[in-house]
């Protein structure tokens, strides 16, 4: 109810509301740029080094086939979470919220993070690594699958807002999102298909962690929700899964001089800390995006990665690189255009005044 | 001691209205120190919450120098939403 307005005041909050938007949007989407380039770097990382010299090429330490696809992964996803954790440590400290971070951590908001970030973290993130490593880019847009399972729990357990339109945006992005990764595979085999199904483990536990951890924001600063879902991510991937899939393999392969080794790797350490670096901002922007905008939109305009992954792996693999394979299609760009329009219906937005101006 | 962004929700938990510069005013006592008790940081939480349905906005005006003052409330949701989480 308002008791009293004038044109001023009006002019003024239209201003300050549509700011509001604007940035959720561009943090939203900024998620997905960044998304882009912790997987562009985590990909080059696992290429370079001891990975490429021993594990997934001569394979001195004799691994198995199973210990190659799921304990690498999880070794490369717990490195980064790790030294992504470490990155939103000093981030938090040089904004005075340690004390916060530790404050919240006892309190029944901090520990949804937690539970949070074991579904996102380990699970989910081993899982799309795997998926990855076994079937390519092409996994990708299963994985984007994430910002219908985000929405949907939004409207269902969150109350927030979903209509007709909003919907059609969603099927929109996901079709843009199928034909840019299925246009850059070349046939459906076994490996590809286990790869979509842990694609789809992934999209699971992501949707779950988007839709929860945007709204744990609400209660926790951002900066503090993130720091506590990297850290947990790391150390539960370094401490619980990657022995249990060692234990699992059964070849007394050693978790922890995996992780001495991957640690101290001069080949290839450097793109891991990027890697760590733009994984931190990334969920960073994805939870500060969807608690600004609704899980809705912010997990949709995050979705766009679909088109930044193949993107930056392209520039960072191959024109950094130097590795082959990783050219984008026409067809690819074009979809990613439509993406946008999606994006747009799903927040009842013209994409064009978004860009108007620049925001921060 | 509580964590900044609980306390600042638990300001309306009793049915105050109030903006920006209330907020900031009732946390100074404690909060002094904190960074993050900018009008810039404290308005996006306000709006964030307003956002996942734990706020309502009331009304706005022109302050005395002309700047934008918005008032928000808390709604049945939110009253429940900090009785279960925060303490």
């Amino acid at each position: 109810m308002y008791f009293f307005m004038n044109s001023n005041a009006i002019a003024a909050k239209r201003k300050a509301d549509s700011s509001f938007m604007k940035k959720g949007v561009f943090i939203a989407i900024m998620s997905g740029v960044t998304y882009g380039l912790y997987t562009g770097f985590l990909t080059l990382g696992m290429a370079r080094g001891v990975w490429a010299a021993d594990w997934y090429g001569a394979n001195t330490s004799g691994l198995s086939a199973f210990a190659i696809t799921y304990v690498l992964a999880a070794l490369g996803s717990g490195v980064n979470d790790t030294i992504s954790g470490i990155w939103m440590v000093i981030k938090c400290a040089v904004l005075g919220e340690m004390g916060d971070f530790f404050r919240v951590l006892k309190t029944k908001p901090g520990l949804v993070m937690v539970t949070c970030a074991l579904i996102g973290g380990p699970i989910a993130s081993t899982c799309y690594v795997a998926a990855l490593q076994m079937a390519g880019t092409i996994i990708v847009p299963f994985a984007a699958l994430n910002a219908s399972v985000g929405a949907i729990i939004g409207r269902f357990v969150f109350k927030q807002r979903l209509n007709g339109t909003m919907i059609g945006g969603i099927v929109i992005c996901l079709i843009c999102a199928s034909v840019i990764g299925g246009s850059s595979f070349d046939g459906l085999g076994g490996t590809t298909m286990i790869g979509i199904i842990l694609a789809l483990v992934c999209a699971l536990g992501w949707g779950i962690e988007g839709a929860v951890g945007g709204f744990g924001t609400t209660l926790i600063d951002y900066n503090i929700g993130i720091t506590i879902r990297q850290c947990t991510s790391g150390l539960s991937n370094m401490i619980i899964v990657l022995p249990l899939l060692c234990m699992i393999d059964g070849n007394g392969v050693n978790a922890f001089g995996l992780l001495g080794t991957a640690f101290t790797d001069g080949g290839s350490i450097i793109f891991f800390v990027l890697s760590g670096l733009f994984a931190g901002l990334s969920y960073g922007f994805w939870y500060k995006g969807a608690s600004m905008c609704g899980a809705a939109l912010g997990m949709t305009c995050n979705g766009a990665y679909a088109f930044w992954c193949p993107f930056f792996t392209w520039i960072i693999c191959g024109v950094f690189g130097g590795i082959e394979g990783y050219a984008l299609s026409a067809v690819q760009w074009i979809f990613a255009a439509i993406m946008v329009i999606g994006i747009a219906m799903v927040g009842n937005l013209n994409p064009l005044s978004v860009f108007k101006k620049k925001e921060a | 001691m509580r964590p900044l962004y609980y306390s600042m929700l638990l300001l309306f938990k009793d049915g105050a209205e109030l903006c920006v510069n209330d907020v900031i005013e009732k946390l100074k006592p404690e909060y002094s120190n904190f960074k993050m008790l900018k009008p810039a940081a404290v308005r996006e939480g306000l709006m964030t919450a307003q956002t996942n349905g734990l706020l309502d906005e009331t009304r706005f005006d022109l302050d005395e120098n002309g700047e934008l003052r918005v008032y928000w409330k808390v709604n049945d949701y939110g009253v429940q939403m900090m009785t279960s989480y925060i303490k």
